[in-house]
């Protein structure tokens, strides 16, 4: 379960509809706790049935209301189970109260805190004394930062917008972005439902580029100590956008799972009923600069 | 024409200045007839005489403008709480005073269940929680297999058994907010907030809303105000849907049905054009005893669980400020949105800030558009000040203040959440009467039990559970708070001119009392005894 959260008007329904036009194969369940305008784009509609809006490519979309019970009920018992639950919390909530349903409930894994900024409102908003706490809180409460309207803005502005960021939250990546836009692995992580970890291939590690980001991945079949994977992973800079990986722990039966958000970090043994069937090692994706396979690189070959 | 029945009693208190006490009262086709002595009313012609009540005090039947549905739903469940209770069939529940009294309730309702069902209790008290806290190990003595969950007065915590806490997977110290962890480092069955409760009331099927759903429910519902004199009461939040609005109907007209039954529209679920279509949509399925159409809208939280809304210098103990569940931009556009189109709306408000900003959005919507037909009421508003109610009566807006605060969480306000200077002015009573703000007072139930006659109790005394005044001068007189019980709560539910009172051609509906609560005295008014209720010329007498 990945949380969405951002104050009103941050675009996080256009990165929603945006995620949900790319999913890919995946089935992503958004749930929605603004009630502003109809937060999905008419033409993905395919069915409603009550609360719920059902898209042609799978994914589905229930509105939370003020009742978070009957929400997560009603996702949780949605048949077939969605791959993603994706929450867009409301432009008022502290995503990380959201965030503790999944953390509690069994049946779900935190896949991330992510809260949009809006660089155009960001000042004014954070000043607003009835809200400043809340705009706070929803920064020093994700695990991955979006800067949004980034091209509506002087660039000393967005610089300034970020090292206020920076202060509240220094762990989390900080991510520039416009129109609402960003793909889809780099917001949800790779996707292990699908039975295997993408773009890993085995004894080699491969690395690709797009325009801001890099990809890297390695398979190891090696058990690798669970403390200092943590360690490894608590270690990177905050370039490296997201870490997953599926492993042999020492000392442990069977497959471990990984996985790495900003300062989230989750160590947790692989679902018994997940078909996973590839090649065990690690994914990550990051900003794109020169340093980063070689980071990746240094850390993995530490543990391996 | 239809036949004149004529009630007598030892005193009818009216609540209408004409003719504010009455030794009889005659009724054709459920209305007032006439109000007055025997020789008066017997002008209108020929009627049937009932002394029943010839030993028994007559009042407008009471108006609890602020409770839930789930009041009489949430008795499927064991009570364990502090106070004595009556539950919707008149079963005494005593209060539990111990620890030991709590696990010997449990363990004779454990013995009532199937081998397949959860124990699941409700409404045990903070009191306990001070020096040593309910945890797994004493619930585990009730039982180590069937599942336990007791859900605190609040409804915002629960302390769990083993069974219960494996079911949700929670045996180590997984760092989960709201997990509370025992000094053995594994959770100790405290469970605080929703996030953490969701696994076990999911597993337990426990599910608050629905509650107040079933036919059952409304019907308990119904007796649950029977017995404390209430004729009229407003469940203050329900998403409606047609099947529900549909139930409601068959069973709130029947003959038996002892209450007119207000239900609002849950107004932070839709868009404000849906929300003000539906408001519409649902006025027009309006009966007699059924009456929809009024919005809720919740703007922040509770200031006993440090989630409401305060302005500086915020709260007494440091906590951070609360939440808002819909940002203030959003409230000024469906507040207008809704204003405009004629629909009443009753805003929750707990904390000042949240207040200030529910009467901002009123404001603006009341610039842009003049719409003498609407009273809306804050609800709640207990932390308003004296400015706050001055903008209420200019702004012609009600509140619907929670005394009933005042007792039960007084004293946690005044030694932790908001400190002795805001705690002496909760549910300022005696400000919005000097300021002629229109008010009612009410009890949230099942938060705290439903009972018009405590609630006025409170009002009146202000003593807390440790028996402090909490504000002598918001104090208000008995008659004040009788008032504020009938044709106060009728006021803020556009109802007064049909409940409320007794005068001539409002329903009669009736609180039938053992005692005069004008002259038992204020610390005793809620002792009162209570015969029952006549609901449009109907008696009801408590079973």
């Amino acid at each position: 379960m990945t949380v969405l959260g951002g104050f009103l008007g941050s675009g996080k329904t256009t990165l929603v509809n945006h995620l949900l036009r790319h999913a890919d194969g995946k089935r992503i369940m958004v749930l929605v706790n603004d009630f502003g305008e109809l937060p999905i784009d008419q033409d993905l509609i395919a069915a409603k049935d009550g609360n719920i809006l059902t898209l042609a490519n799978g994914c589905a979309c229930c509105s939370m209301g003020a009742d978070l019970y009957k929400a997560f009920a009603a996702a949780l018992d949605y048949a077939p189970a969605p791959d993603h639950l994706l929450i867009e919390a409301s432009g008022v909530a502290e995503p990380k109260r959201i965030a503790n349903f999944a953390r509690a409930e069994p049946d779900l894994t935190l896949n991330g805190v992510i809260t949009m900024v809006d660089a155009v409102n960001f000042e004014k908003t954070r000043t607003d004394n009835r809200l400043s706490d809340i705009v706070e809180a929803q920064i020093t409460g994700a695990h991955m930062l979006l800067l949004n309207k980034c091209d509506l803005v002087p660039t000393q502005d967005l610089e300034k917008c970020e090292s206020v960021l920076r202060g509240f939250n220094g762990t989390a990546p900080l991510i520039r972005v416009e129109h609402g836009v960003l793909s889809a692995d780099i917001f949800f992580g790779e996707d292990i439902k699908a039975g295997r970890l993408k773009e890993i291939s085995e004894g080699s590690h491969t690395h690709t580029h797009e325009a801001d980001f890099a990809r890297w991945s390695v398979a190891t079949d090696t058990e690798i100590d669970k403390a200092a994977l943590r360690e490894t992973l608590l270690q990177l800079p905050s370039s490296i956008l997201r870490v997953k990986g599926i492993f042999r722990a020492s000392g442990e039966d069977g497959l471990w799972i990984a996985h790495k958000v900003g300062a989230h970090i989750d160590i947790s043994r692989l679902p018994t009923d997940s078909s996973f069937s590839g090649n065990t090692g690690f994914v990550a994706i990051g900003l794109s600069n020169q340093d980063f396979t070689t980071i990746l690189d240094t850390a993995f070959q530490s543990i391996k | 024409m239809s036949a004149i029945t004529v009630f007598s009693a030892k005193k009818i208190i009216t609540m209408n200045p004409v003719r504010p006490h009455a030794t009889h009262v005659a009724i054709r086709d459920g209305r007032v007839l006439a109000t007055g002595t025997i020789e008066e009313i017997s002008g209108w012609g020929d009627y049937q005489l009932d002394d029943s009540f010839a030993d028994k005090v007559i009042m407008p039947g009471f108006v609890e403008g602020h409770c839930h549905l789930m009041a009489g739903g949430i008795w499927r469940y064991t009570y364990v709480g502090y106070q004595d209770r009556v539950d919707p069939d008149g079963r005494q529940w005593p209060g539990v005073k111990s620890l030991e009294e709590v696990l010997a309730r449990l363990q004779e309702a454990e013995a009532d269940l199937g081998p397949d069902d959860p124990l699941v209790a409700w409404g045990f008290d903070p009191i306990f929680l001070m020096d040593r806290r309910l945890d797994k190990n004493d619930l585990d003595s009730v039982s180590q297999n069937r599942p336990i969950a007791i859900i605190h007065s609040n409804f915002h915590l629960m302390t769990v058994n083993s069974a219960s806490l494996s079911l949700a997977n929670y045996v180590a110290d997984m760092d989960i907010d709201g997990v509370a962890i025992g000094p053995d480092g594994t959770p100790n069955g405290e469970l605080q907030e929703m996030a953490a409760m969701f696994p076990i009331m999911r597993r337990l099927g426990i599910d608050l809303r629905e509650l107040g759903r079933t036919t059952r429910s409304l019907v308990d519902f119904g007796k649950v105000c029977n017995r404390v004199g209430v004729t009229t009461a407003a469940d203050l939040i329900n998403d409606l849907p047609d099947e529900d609005v549909a139930q409601m109907r068959v069973i709130t007209d029947g003959s038996d049905y002892p209450i007119r039954l207000m239900s609002l529209l849950n107004g932070i679920s839709q868009p404000a054009e849906e929300t003000r279509e539906r408001a519409l949509e649902l006025k027009a399925k309006s009966t007699e005893k059924l009456r929809l159409g009024a919005v809720k809208i919740i703007t922040d939280g509770s200031i006993q669980g440090f989630t409401a809304r305060l302005r500086w210098p915020h709260h007494y103990n440091g906590a951070p400020n609360g939440i808002w569940n819909i940002a203030p931009e959003q409230l000024n556009v469906l507040v207008s949105v809704l204003h405009e189109a004629g629909v009443q709306m009753h805003i929750h408000t707990n904390g000042d800030e949240a207040i200030e900003v529910a009467l901002e959005a009123l404001e603006q919507a009341k610039i842009k558009k003049n719409r003498p037909d609407l009273l809306h009421v804050l609800q709640h508003c207990q932390m308003a000040d004296r400015a706050q109610f001055r903008k209420m009566k200019r702004l012609g807006v009600a509140a619907n203040l929670f005394s009933n605060h005042i007792y039960y969480f007084g004293d946690k306000h005044y030694e932790l959440t908001i400190g002795p200077d805001r705690a002496l002015r909760m549910d300022a009573c005696q400000s919005a009467i000097d300021y002629g703000v229109p008010f009612a007072i009410h009890s949230d139930a099942p938060v705290t039990p439903m009972a018009p006659l405590f609630t006025a109790w409170c009002a009146v005394n202000r003593l807390t559970e440790s028996g402090k005044c909490l504000g002598e001068y918001e104090r208000i007189g008995v008659s004040e708070a009788l008032q504020a019980i009938t044709l106060g709560a009728a006021t803020t539910l556009h109802m007064d001119h049909e409940v409320g009172s007794i005068e001539t051609g409002k329903w009669a509906d009736f609180a039938i009392l053992d005692d005069d609560p004008e002259t038992i005295g204020a610390g005793k008014l809620k002792d009162v005894g209570i015969w029952g209720t006549v609901l449009a010329g109907e008696k009801h007498k408590i079973p």
